[in-house]
C-alpha cells in the first residue's frame, strides 16, 4: 500500500500495516484532500478502504471525491462509516453505522470493526471527533492504532490543527506512527501551500517540504512554479518547451523567441510551470528577469552545432549562479552529424554526474527523459534520505 | 486573522469595485502569479510571465535610452486595455479595461492599489 502522495512515495516507499499516519492540516489550508486521495489510491489498487464521516451526508462525501474525479461507487471494496446521518435523524444505508454519533463508546466500537475488517481505515475529520467527544477522546482514538497494529490494517487521519491545547496537539503528533505536516507559505513571493514530511517511524527522512497545488480533477499535485529552460539561438528551446508541455505559448518573431516561451504540463504528480528564454544575445537582459526564482535549469543544446557550446557554457553560467540543479538535452540527434551526449560531455568539460538527454525536439523524442532526470535531481538533492 | 493572499485579494477585489476594471493579476517581477482576479478559462499563469516580460522589457528599453523608468506600459487595443505598473521592487500589478473606461480614474486607483500592494509586500 501507498500513501499516493506525490514525493511521500518516493521517501517513504509504502504505507506498511498495523501503521496510523496523520495528516496535520494548517486551518487555513483545503487538506482533507490528502487523506481521500491516499483512500482512492489505494482502492484502485484493490484494497478494503473505508473513509469515516462525522461532519458530512455520505453523499455530499461522494460528492466531494467527484470534484477530483473519484467515483467511489466503482469500488465493491469501499465502504463507508457513516458517523454523520444519526445526528440530522436520516436512515443510513451504508455498510457501517454509528447510530448515535455523539456516544464515544459506540463510536469506538463501530470504528474499530472497521479497522478488522479493512485494510484502510481513513478519519475524514479527526478534528471534528475532538470538539464533538472532548480532549479526553485522544485516548480512545490511540485504541484504534492499537487494533489497526493488531490487525494489520492502516489508519489515516485527517486533523486540522486548530488552536487545541499544545498537550492535544502533542498527543496526536506522538500517537502516529508518521505525521505529515500541510500548511501555507510565503516565501519571498510565492504564496503557495505546502506539505512536509514531520516523521515515518519506518523510513529513515529528515524533513521534505514540497510546494503543492489542487488539481480538479487530479488531487494533489507536487508544484514545480518555475524550470527555465534555455541554451543558445536555434538550438530548439521553443520546440523543446512545445514537444513536453499540455499547453504553451511563445512570443516569437520571425522564428525567433523575441520574449519568452511559457509551458504548463502535469506529470506524474507534479504540476510544472515551465519558462523558456530567448537565445539570441540581445535579448539577455529579459533573462535576468526570467531567470529569478526558477528551481532547475534544462540547458538544451544543438548537438551538431558544436561552436555555439561556449554560448551554451555562458548562458549555464549565467542561469545556474546560485547553484541550482541542471540537465542538458543533447538536441537535434536525427542529424547526422549530431555528437554523442559524452562527445558533448568532453567538449562542454561538463561534470561526470550531469545528466546530458539525447532528444529530437521537434519530434518530441526523449523530452520527458529530460524532465525526469531534472525531477530526479530536484528530489533527490532536496529531499534527500541520508 | 486574513492571511496574505486574502489581503491582496481584497486590493484586487476594491480595483474591480470601483468601476471599469474587467480583470487584474499581482504578479511578480520575474513572472509567477501572486493573486490574480481573472475568469476560469484565461490562462493566468501564462498571462502573468507575459506581463512580467512586457514591463521587463519596457524597462529595459526606456533605461538603455536614459529615460529612468517608466511608470507604467499601457497597451490598447478595441477590446479594452491592458495597463502594467510596478508594486514596489517584487511585484507588478495589471489590470484589464472595458473599452469605454475613464483612463484618468483608472489610473488614479491603480496607483493607490500599486501603493497597498508595495506596502503588503514589505517594498
Ligand atoms: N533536425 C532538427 N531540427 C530541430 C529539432 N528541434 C528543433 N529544430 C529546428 O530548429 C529550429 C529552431 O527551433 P526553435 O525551437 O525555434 O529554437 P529556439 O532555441 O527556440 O530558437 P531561439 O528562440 O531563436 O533561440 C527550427 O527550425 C526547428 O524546426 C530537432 O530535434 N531536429
Ligand atoms: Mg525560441
Amino acid at each position: 500500500m501507498r500513501v499516493g502522495i506525490p514525493v511521500l512515495d518516493d521517501v517513504l516507499g509504502s504505507l506498511p500495516k498495523g501503521k496510523t499516519l496523520t495528516y496535520y492540516i494548517d486551518p487555513e489550508v483545503e487538506g482533507d484532500v490528502f487523506a481521500m486521495q491516499t483512500l482512492y489510491t489505494n482502492l484502485e489498487e484493490g484494497y478494503r478502504c473505508a473513509y469515516v464521516t462525522s461532519t458530512m451526508s455520505p453523499s455530499s462525501v461522494r460528492n466531494r471525491f467527484r470534484e477530483f474525479g473519484w467515483e467511489l461507487n466503482d469500488f465493491p471494496g469501499f465502504s463507508m462509516v457513516d458517523a454523520y446521518s444519526g445526528f440530522v435523524g436520516s436512515v443510513s444505508e451504508e455498510r457501517y453505522v454509528v447510530k448515535d454519533p455523539s456516544n464515544p463508546s459506540e463510536l469506538d466500537e463501530v470504528i474499530k470493526r472497521a479497522i478488522r475488517e479493512n485494510d484502510l481505515v481513513v478519519i475524514g475529520a479527526f478534528s471534528a471527533m475532538i470538539d464533538l467527544c472532548g480532549e479526553d477522546f485522544i485516548r480512545v482514538a490511540e485504541n484504534w492504532t492499537r487494533e489497526a497494529s493488531n490487525a494489520g490494517s492502516r489508519l489515516v487521519l485527517s486533523f486540522v490543527a486548530w488552536p487545541y491545547g499544545d498537550d492535544v496537539l502533542e498527543k496526536v503528533k506522538d500517537m502516529s506512527n508518521a505525521v505529515v505536516t500541510v500548511g501555507g507559505v510565503h516565501h519571498r513571493v510565492v504564496l503557495g501551500y505546502y506539505y512536509g514530511l514531520l516523521k515515518a517511524d519506518w523510513a529513515d527522512v529528515n524533513g521534505i517540504a514540497v510546494l503543492f497545488r489542487l488539481v480538479r480533477p487530479g488531487g494533489v499535485r507536487a508544484y514545480i512554479p518555475k524550470i527555465l529552460v534555455t541554451g543558445p539561438f536555434n538550438a530548439g528551446k521553443s520546440s523543446f518547451v512545445h514537444a513536453v508541455s499540455n499547453k504553451a505559448v511563445s512570443v516569437d518573431r520571425l522564428g525567433t523567441t523575441v520574449a519568452l516561451d511559457h509551458g504548463h504540463v502535469e506529470f506524474k504528480g507534479f504540476s510544472i510551470d515551465i519558462f523558456g528564454t530567448p537565445g539570441q544575445e540581445r535579448f539577455d537582459p529579459l533573462l535576468k528577469v526570467l531567470g529569478k526564482e526558477a528551481l532547475g535549469v534544462i540547458l538544451v543544446v544543438d548537438s551538431a552545432n558544436p561552436e555555439t557550446f561556449p554560448r551554451a557554457k555562458q548562458m549555464l553560467e549565467a542561469t545556474t549562479r546560485f547553484g541550482l540543479p541542471y540537465v542538458i538535452a543533447a538536441n537535434k540527434q536525427d542529424l547526422p552529424n549530431a555528437l554523442s551526449p559524452e562527445e558533448i560531455r568532453k567538449r562542454m568539460a561538463l561534470p561526470e554526474n550531469i545528466p546530458i538527454v539525447p532528444i529530437v525536439a521537434k519530434d518530441g523524442k526523449g523530452v520527458y527523459d529530460v524532465l525526469e532526470a531534472l525531477l530526479r535531481l530536484l528530489i533527490g538533492g532536496k529531499y534527500d534520505k541520508s | 486573522m486574513t492571511s496574505l493572499r486574502e489581503m491582496l485579494e481584497n486590493v484586487l477585489r476594491d480595483l474591480k469595485s470601483a468601476g471599469d476594471i474587467e480583470a487584474s493579476a499581482i504578479v511578480s517581477r520575474d513572472g509567477l502569479l501572486i493573486a490574480a482576479d481573472i475568469s476560469q478559462n484565461v490562462n493566468a499563469e501564462a498571462f502573468a510571465a507575459m506581463t512580467a516580460t512586457m514591463l521587463g522589457a519596457a524597462e529595459t528599453a526606456t533605461s538603455e535610452l536614459g529615460k529612468g523608468i517608466p511608470d507604467r506600459v499601457i497597451v490598447e487595443g478595441k477590446s479594452g486595455k491592458i495597463i502594467a505598473t510596478g508594486a514596489g521592487s517584487k511585484a507588478l500589478l495589471v489590470v484589464m479595461t472595458n473599452p469605454k473606461a475613464n483612463l484618468g480614474l483608472v489610473l488614479l486607483e491603480l496607483g493607490k492599489a500599486s501603493e497597498k500592494v508595495k506596502e503588503l509586500l514589505g517594498g
